[in-house]
């Protein structure tokens, strides 16, 4: 029965506030009656409870059952982990992907920390959620296919949850509180502590020797309880850092730098850490840097002049005259650097009355062009070298961090082209509105498969000679392209639920169209399309499975056709999706938490 | 209702309300309207408007509901075009061009019947926002200046709150500020107490009396005839998009020649 109390105070727990807001007006029931009011309140509502409980018994049990069979190869799993995250990348280079994690831990932490992360919840509810927690271990021992001396174990590990939950619970005074990240940390920890005592992905099948699994002292999998130890403590020491940062520092300053370290984050990971790029440093400081500095200066000045006040009408004619010497470039044959630099000046210069202004904003316009500038140099100069990374193979990287490749870059370059799209079909200027209304029609008129194809095989095709994509960034193109389609109209959605007075208001002050659609429409767009956007994500992110149809790698199909095909682990099949499937959920679910969590935080003090 | 509109007239009397005895004949034209006609659709809404109002002039706009008061205030910033006739405000005229609409709205604050303030951003936030982009001032200049505004509308504590925290008056007093940020020349008001509880009505109508005290141009259209009564310099009647009647308060409700504006008069009052 205590399965209920449990049960209650996760739904209690999940949906945050609610149980702080009712509780003045709603004693809460002592367990006996809770379950009477809720669960056997009429004879119908019994038989429900009684059924569905019966139901879920079952489900729980074959699954148990499954999971526990002596049959089960979760040998497979455990040998193929490295090849699950990241298919063939060389061992010796593993290093790289170690940097890559605590990059990103490290920004974690310090974004956990400035953007002040975590609540509080109190000791006496956490005490209460271990007890259930042990509670339910405690049925599923009962309900697995054990032993009779695991069922043993299993139920002694399961009493001394609960029973710790239960004094837990007993002796907080309902007043102390702990940290929600506090508890993450503890959990964590445990984990990476644990890789101390138990070998879980500790194997490697050595086929010389009689084909067994063995854990083999020297190889990547044993080595990374040490690796994972240092990584925690680098997330620790990141929140510390940001919890000094937030303290001391501008808080605006940190954040913005934050957020834009985040954006940068992938390209550097992927071209300079990962991907262990071979400069040509003759050409790079004979071609790339002589061009990144002429449009730097020359850019940097023209915007100066254009984000004059004074300047005017000639201004606009001038942006108009370099977009169009900018679409001018693609009739010749030319750098493609030279033409992207082109095209990225014409938008700030179009840009530019909308952020013109005194000195202070002229300095900062010119910064963002600089520095806007500088990433896409270097982005071109390292996607056009080659990697020094030897695997089989089209891609370096495979497993789940070619997925995660796909989604995040997926998901950073559709979301200002979906914006763009939404805006664009939502202006009052024809030929954008047609455009865009055209393109996202015929996207999502085609299969996703489809677009994937066409991308990887044709687009190569169509190329001007000397210009090699490689097959992952034309499917990233065609993924972003689709997803942008689909976000668009997400975005739309949210476009239309900004009132007219609004607009009227923003109208009235005197703000031009970008400045209103910049500072009044999206931020209240965005907010509302916050749902549909994370479930965009979340689609991105498992669509990612579709790069098996054309011969990549991900961690679906890593686990579908090349793990069952090992001679030593013929037919895991089942085992091998099931763990994926868990590897997707943690990701999708932790996508849907942010969500709500974002929701609440922007919808602060917004009635 | 007769409560709110009839309390403000009782006490501030002392002082000579605006301009019924103020002679403006000689002051600049600030917004003139010669034969302003428009249809929305087949139906016209405004059917040939020609006035002229004066800098320092305080214009209240009655008429029944549906008479085009509204239409009329709005293609004053062109938030509305109107189709035929020539709108010209301060000096330049209301034509396509973008320039001069955004140099138009940027002289004209318009408040609005539903406030319409900006939910995502704080009050201040809100009163600043136009003065730093649309003005171009630096920050903390535009914000110092949207902290008197504020304190001048007697609410310089809620500055760092949400609208969606606010009451209705007090959200009204916001925007009556975010519009005065802009240093504007002309104030529209459009039925700004009619979506406000009957306690707040006072406290956004003595704002607006304070700010036709300081010569502020005002266009207003209202229900509260004890506002119009004691600020107007001239009041306009209109009905189906025409100008029925105008001339100063005493005249309008005292002895208004037209029969439609003694039917009209006689409903209200
Ligand atoms: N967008 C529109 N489309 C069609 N007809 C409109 C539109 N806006 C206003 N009208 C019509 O124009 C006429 C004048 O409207 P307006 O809003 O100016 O009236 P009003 O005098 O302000 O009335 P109220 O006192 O009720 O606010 C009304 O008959 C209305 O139905
Ligand atoms: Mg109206």
């Amino acid at each position: 029965m205590s399965e209920f109390t449990g049960l209650g105070a996760d739904l209690g727990m999940s949906t945050g506030t609610i149980p702080a807001v009712a509780s003045p007006q709603t004693p809460k029931l002592p367990p006996r009656e809770w379950v009477r009011a809720n669960l056997f309140s009429s004879p119908f509502n019994s038989v429900l409870t009684v059924v569905s409980s019966l139901i879920i018994l079952a489900i729980t049990r074959g699954l148990l059952s499954f999971i526990f069979n002596p049959q089960r190869q979760w040998d497979a799993t455990a040998t193929n982990l490295r090849l699950l995250m990241t298919q063939a990348y060389p061992e010796e280079q593993y290093l790289r992907i170690w940097v890559s994690v605590a990059v990103i831990l490290t920004l974690t932490g310090l974004s956990l920390a400035v953007w002040r992360a975590g609540s509080a919840v109190s000791i006496a509810n956490v005490g209460r959620r271990l007890l259930s927690f042990g509670c339910t271990l405690a049925l599923f021992a009962l309900l697995a296919p054990f032993s009779a001396r695991a069922t043993i174990i299993w139920l002694l590990i399961a009493v001394a949850v609960a029973g710790g939950g239960g004094t837990l619970r007993r002796l907080a005074d309902s007043e102390r509180t702990i940290s929600t990240l506090a508890l993450v940390l503890i959990g964590l920890s445990g984990l990476v502590g644990s890789l101390w005592v138990v070998p879980y992905g500790n194997h490697t099948f050595e086929l010389h020797r009689t084909p067994r699994v063995i854990a083999e002292p020297g190889t990547v999998a044993l080595s990374t309880k040490f690796p994972w130890t240092i990584m925690l403590l680098i997330a620790v020491a990141a929140y510390f850092l940001g919890t000094y940062l937030r303290d001391r520092g501008s808080l605006n300053a940190t954040r913005t730098t934050l957020a834009l370290l985040w954006l940068l984050m992938p390209p550097v990971l992927l071209y300079l850490v990962l991907r262990d790029p071979d400069f040509d440093m003759g050409h790079v400081f004979g071609t790339d840097i002589p061009i990144f500095l002429a449009c730097a200066v020359l850019g940097g000045a023209l915007l100066n002049w254009l984000a004059r006040p004074s300047t005017g009408e000639i201004g606009r004619i001038v942006a108009a005259l370099v977009l169009i010497a900018a679409f001018a470039t693609f009739l010749t044959p030319m750098r493609m650097i030279v033409r992207l630099d082109l095209l990225m000046l014409a938008a700030f210069a179009l840009a530019a009355p909308t952020f013109s202004g005194g000195p202070r904003a002229r300095r900062n316009y010119v910064i963002g062009w600089l520095g806007l500038l500088g990433v896409m140099s270097w982005l071109v100069t390292a996607v056009n070298t080659p990697s020094t990374i030897e695997v089989p193979g089209q891609f370096f990287l495979g497993g789940l961090s070619l997925t995660l490749m796909v989604a995040i870059f997926t998901i950073v370059i559709s979301f200002p082209l979906g914006l763009a799209l939404a805006l664009a079909r939502t202006s009052n200027m024809p030929i954008f509105r047609l455009l865009a209304t055209w393109f996202i029609e015929f996207v999502r008129g085609v299969p996703m498969i489809t677009i994937l194809i066409f991308f990887s095989i044709m687009v190569p095709l169509f190329l001007p000679p000397g210009m090699h994509l490689s097959e992952v960034a034309a499917v990233i193109i065609g993924y972003s392209l689709f997803s942008a389609a689909y976000l668009a109209e997400n975005v739309r959605g949210g476009l239309q639920s900004v009132t007219r007075g609004q607009h009227e208001a923003a109208e009235a002050v005197g703000m031009t169209t970008s400045q209103k659609t910049m500072f009044i429409v999206l931020p209240q767009a965005l907010r509302v399309s916050i749902p549909p956007l994370v479930g965009h994500c979340i689609g991105v992110f498992k669509e990612t499975s579709l790069l098996a149809i054309i011969g990549l790698f991900d961690v679906l199909y890593i686990a579908r056709n090349v793990m069952p095909n090992q001679t030593e682990f013929m037919g895991s099949t089942k085992e091998n999706i099931l763990f994926v499937s868990l590897i997707y959920w943690l990701f999708c679910y932790q996508m849907s938490k942010a969500s709500q969590r974002l929701e609440q935080r922007t919808g602060l003090g917004e009635r | 209702m007769t409560d709110a509109a009839t309390e403000p007239t009782a006490e501030p009397m002392s002082e000579p309300a605006a301009g019924q005895t103020r002679d403006l004949s000689n002051a600049r034209d600030m917004i003139v309207c010669e034969d302003v006609s428009k249809w929305y659709g087949d139906f016209q809404a405004l059917d040939g408007i020609s006035t002229t109002i004066k800098e320092q002039e305080v214009v209240v706009v009655l008429g029944p509901s549906g008479s085009g008061k509204s239409t009329w205030i709005r293609c004053i910033n062109r938030l509305e075009v109107h189709q035929e006739g020539r709108i010209v405000v301060d000096d330049v005229e209301l034509t396509n061009d973008l320039r001069n609409i955004e140099q138009i709205r940027s002289e004209v604050g318009m408040v609005f019947q539903q406030f319409n303030l900006f939910p995502h951003l704080k009050v201040i936030d809100n009163v600043s926002l136009a003065p730093i982009w649309v003005r171009k001032k630096p920050r903390v200049e535009a914000e110092e200046q949207a902290m008197a505004l504020l304190e001048r509308v007697g609410i310089p504590e809620q500055a760092h709150k949400y609208p969606g925290q606010l009451s209705g008056g007090q959200q009204q007093r916001v925007a009556i500020a975010r519009a005065l940020a802009m240093e504007p020349r002309i104030m529209l008001f459009d039925e700004v107490t009619s979506a406000l509880d009957p306690e707040m009505v006072k406290e956004v109508l003595d704002i607006m009396k304070t700010l036709a005290l300081s010569g502020m141009t005002m266009m207003v259209v209202t229900h509260e005839m004890g506002f119009a009564k004691e600020v107007a310099d001239r009041i306009i009647f209109m009905e189906e998009g025409q100008i029925v009647e105008q001339g100063t308060p005493q005249h309008f409700f005292e002895n208004p020649t037209e029969d439609r504006t003694k039917l009209f008069l006689s409903q209200i009052l």
